[in-house]
């Protein structure tokens, strides 16, 4: 009883006076700290007056330390710092490499096109010079290849971290909050962006032919 | 309405890349007068200050899509017969149908080919 009394309940109101004094800036590390702190309390409180709730903050304790291991294996810091950073420079990378290449082939093509023909020779020497400009721009494929397959490694290793994470605290899908539509969400369903569509997913030219050229296709029936 | 190569054609995409392969493409099917825009906004602006004979579209632009575009041509009087054939990626279903109520002339799914484009437009002028 002296214990809680003096030195654990002294740090517990340390605790909070310190947070009071960062305007009640709590990190997840914080509050960790503080339910350590309660359980030491306690276990010295009760060992004396109920061993079974003993047993159950030890088991409290445990799962503590187990959490904060499990967020430190998370690496997030080198996943904010490094990883997600360096996966952003490969994408921008990439988008640079492929238009610099699509200017570079769309250059050559426009040249041939604007070519005067009527020189055989000439129109046939610019046409080859072209065409080894076009290969040489294509060689874009095999460094973005690359860029691309280093961004996977990226998104497999966070993948691996955060599902790693999610199982060790057996959060469910059930137990995860439906957060609020965010502007930009409001804007891609209202205005019907999807994007590219993976293989398979979308219509087909054709489909979209039929769909606008027959007459008698019910439309507002989809919008029931 | 009469296929005319001379008639002003408005292309409107925010990839200038994309553009260029619309204008070129045009280009090799006989059209002269190609103009371009970054978005719906500035489609709409040029289209208020001259009598485009065409309108090519993509779907997916900041701030104004191609679908506000085309709903904001549709709905005004002076605008509203311009033809009008969206070119994108948007290829679900209430996409087309979204388009197609709004007031399309026609949909080209990319990637697309010349003879694609060829045809639709040619399609727009037979009706």
């Amino acid at each position: 009883m002296a214990d809680l009394k003096k030195e654990n309940v002294a740090r517990v109101i340390d605790f909070l006076q310190e947070n009071k004094n960062r305007g009640g800036d709590v990190s997840l590390n914080d509050v960790m700290h503080l339910a350590e702190v309660m359980s030491g309390s306690m276990h010295d409180f009760l060992t004396t007056v109920k061993p079974a709730v003993t047993e159950e903050l030890t088991v409290i304790a445990k799962e503590i330390s187990r959490m904060k291991s499990e967020i430190t294996s998370l690496r997030a810091n080198d996943m904010r710092s490094s990883k997600i950073p360096d996966a952003g420079m490969e994408l921008d990378a990439i988008v640079e490499a492929t238009e610099t290449a699509t200017n570079t082939i769309m250059e050559a093509a426009e040249e041939i096109m604007g070519a005067d023909a009527s020189d055989a020779a000439a129109y046939h020497e610019l046409v080859n010079g072209k065409m080894i400009e076009i290969f040489e721009a294509c060689t874009f494929q095999d460094i973005t290849g690359q860029r691309i397959s280093k961004v996977v490694s990226t998104l497999n290793y966070i993948d691996e971290r955060v599902t790693a994470f999610v199982n060790h605290l057996r959060i469910t899908e059930d137990m995860e909050e439906t957060g609020e539509e965010t502007e930009e969400e409001r804007r891609k369903r209202e205005l019907i962006l999807h994007g590219p569509q993976q293989g398979g997913e979308g219509v087909s030219q054709n489909d979209v032919d039929d769909m606008l050229n027959d007459p008698n296709f019910d439309i507002d029936s989809l919008f029931d | 309405m009469a296929l005319d190569l001379t008639m002003p054609v408005l292309v409107v995409d925010d990839y200038k890349t994309m553009i260029r392969i619309i204008r070129n493409l045009l280009k090799q099917l006989g059209f002269e007068d190609i103009d371009d825009a970054a978005d719906g906004t500035e489609a709409l602006e040029k289209m208020q200050q001259r009598k485009y004979g065409l309108v090519i579209s993509d779907w997916n632009m900041e701030p104004m899509t191609g679908y506000e575009l085309l709903k904001q041509v549709r709905s005004d009087s002076s605008l509203s017969k311009t033809p009008f054939i969206m070119v994108t990626a948007e290829s679900k279903t209430e996409n087309v149908i979204a388009a197609k109520k709004a007031g399309v002339n026609n949909y080209i799914v990319k990637p697309f080919n010349a003879q694609t484009l060829k045809g639709k437009i040619e399609a727009v002028f037979s009706d």
